[in-house]
């Protein structure tokens, strides 16, 4: 039953994506139709021949573009580190005895396809960054290359997202439990070692999964087309602004990972590094984790 | 100084594309870049209209407010210029800007877009006045000589006209008052709302 569920779950995700993907497409092909009237009408047409209906997006992309995007952006790298810092003096790291039994969470299979998207998807999330501050760093070479570096890390990510998605799939499927995780946050308001209901994965780390994973695709996607003008500019402006507003999701959960990887669990960077966890923060964070 | 403005007449042009040739050789625009174009509407039916299109020099320019590297700046005079040393060839001028005006040659780097290329009202760019740079990276500075756009001097039909914006108003008024139609200079009401 349970895995019938899982199979509809899923396929109404591919489905809601695939006519998505297929709208935006014909949206695209779409050209304004040029037809004689007054000089009205004719400098409407004209203006639709130049570049597009520009009242309807371009207008928006100015606007969000030229004074809402680098501030949202300059906001988020600056708010989520603070609450980050205050939970970090107020309620501070998670401590687990490493010396203890330890359990062998992560194959080496794993660990390294999860090393390359760590390297890849930081750099892009950096050099992101450095594009939207561009004006900070002063633009030319310095931006130019993180443009060029912000193309490649995004087609070396590509590879180890399709493969976590194959690897960490049934894992980090929804289950009921991860409600109850998300109402007390995971227990992270709290230093008591109270077990927390989540298997392999906890919630937190299953909604940075599915956001990186589809979010990751359709960055890609976006990106692919703002890159090489690949649509007409209607098209092309619309999917600027859903890469830049997607991009201040992924650079929020993005600092979430970090910091709960390398400061929220003290020692957690290990986890990753060896493949092993010890036993206690197993029992305590991933309480209904199955012993193989 | 004043500011300045282009101005094409559409009752004037007749797609003689002299203006985009006059701007490509003058300022040794590179291939596949085009700083000013003729575009024609109902060719071939009654009511065909050509108008040549370039960067209008905006008031309130969407390119300089979108640029997330601050390349493109406003002279006192109104000209739009870009500095192709700062521009990193995002596009995002090009997205912003309501006449198509920015223009990107192909890069060396994974097909990116070269520096942003565009109409400089044939004043230059940042570098030094008359020098060997600036001619190489932006052509001509033909304001600082005192004289106008290669475009409009090279108008035959002196549809298209450029230099200080009350006197192309002036010029402009008297024609539409003789001819006694036509309205609405072509963008005007987009270029230069304020």
């Amino acid at each position: 039953m349970q895995r019938l569920v899982h199979s509809v779950f899923l396929l109404t995700l591919f489905l809601v994506a695939g006519i998505a993907t297929v709208a935006s497409a014909q949206e695209g092909g779409a050209l304004a139709g040029v037809a004689a009237g007054s000089s009205a009408d004719y400098f409407h047409n004209l203006i639709g021949v130049v570049t597009g209906n520009w009242q309807e997006y371009g207008q928006l992309f100015t606007f969000l573009q030229g004074e809402w995007f680098w501030k949202i952006f300059l906001a988020i790298i600056t708010v989520v580190p603070t609450v980050f810092f205050l939970h970090y003096m107020i309620i501070g790291a998670k401590h687990f005895d490493h010396d203890g039994p330890q359990i062998y969470f992560f194959s080496l299979y794993a660990r390294i396809v999860h090393f390359v998207a760590a390297i890849s998807f930081s750099l892009l999330v950096v050099t992101g960054l450095m594009i939207i501050f561009g004006s900070f760093l002063g633009g030319g070479s310095l931006i130019r290359l993180a443009r060029y570096t912000h193309l490649v890390s995004a087609i070396v990510f590509a590879l180890p997202c399709v493969m976590m998605f194959m690897m960490w799939l049934k894992d980090m499927l929804p289950q009921l439990h991860d409600i109850k995780w998300m109402f007390i946050l995971g227990g992270y308001l709290s230093k008591k070692k109270v077990p927390v209901p989540a298997a392999k994965f906890n919630a937190g780390q299953k909604m940075y999964f599915w956001f990186a994973i589809f979010g990751g695709g359709v960055m890609a996607f976006t990106g692919y087309i703002i890159w090489g003008m690949g649509a007409d500019i209607e098209t092309v402006r619309l999917l600027t602004i859903i890469h830049n507003v997607l991009g201040m999701g992924i650079v929020a959960f993005y600092l979430t990972h970090v910091y709960m990887s390398v400061f929220a669990i003290a020692g957690s960077l290990e986890s990753i590094k060896t493949g092993y966890k010890p036993k206690e923060e197993v029992d305590i964070l991933h309480s209904l984790h199955k012993y193989e | 100084m004043a500011r300045v403005k282009f101005l094409c007449d559409v009752d004037r042009c007749i797609d003689c594309s002299g203006c985009v040739v006059a701007c490509k050789e003058g300022n040794h625009v590179p291939v596949g870049v085009n700083r000013r174009r003729v575009i024609t509407l109902d060719q071939g039916k009654p009511g065909e209209k050509s108008i040549s299109v370039s960067c209008m020099h905006c008031a309130d320019a969407p390119c300089i407010a979108v640029c997330p590297v601050d390349a493109i700046y406003q002279r006192a005079d109104g000209i739009v210029l870009v500095n192709k040393k700062t521009c990193i060839g995002c596009g995002y001028c090009f997205m912003a800007c309501p006449f198509g005006a920015p223009q990107f040659p192909k890069g060396n780097v994974f097909g990116a877009r070269g520096a942003m290329d565009k109409c400089t009202f044939c004043a230059g760019g940042p570098e030094e006045d008359f020098s060997a740079e600036e001619k190489h990276l932006y052509g001509q500075n033909r304001i600082a000589e005192g004289k106008v756009p290669l475009c409009a001097g090279m108008c035959a039909t002196k549809a298209l006209l450029a230099g200080d914006a009350d006197i192309v108003a002036d010029v402009y008024r008297e024609r539409v008052f003789q001819r006694g139609s036509g309205v609405n200079a072509w963008g005007w009401s987009k270029a230069y709302k304020e």
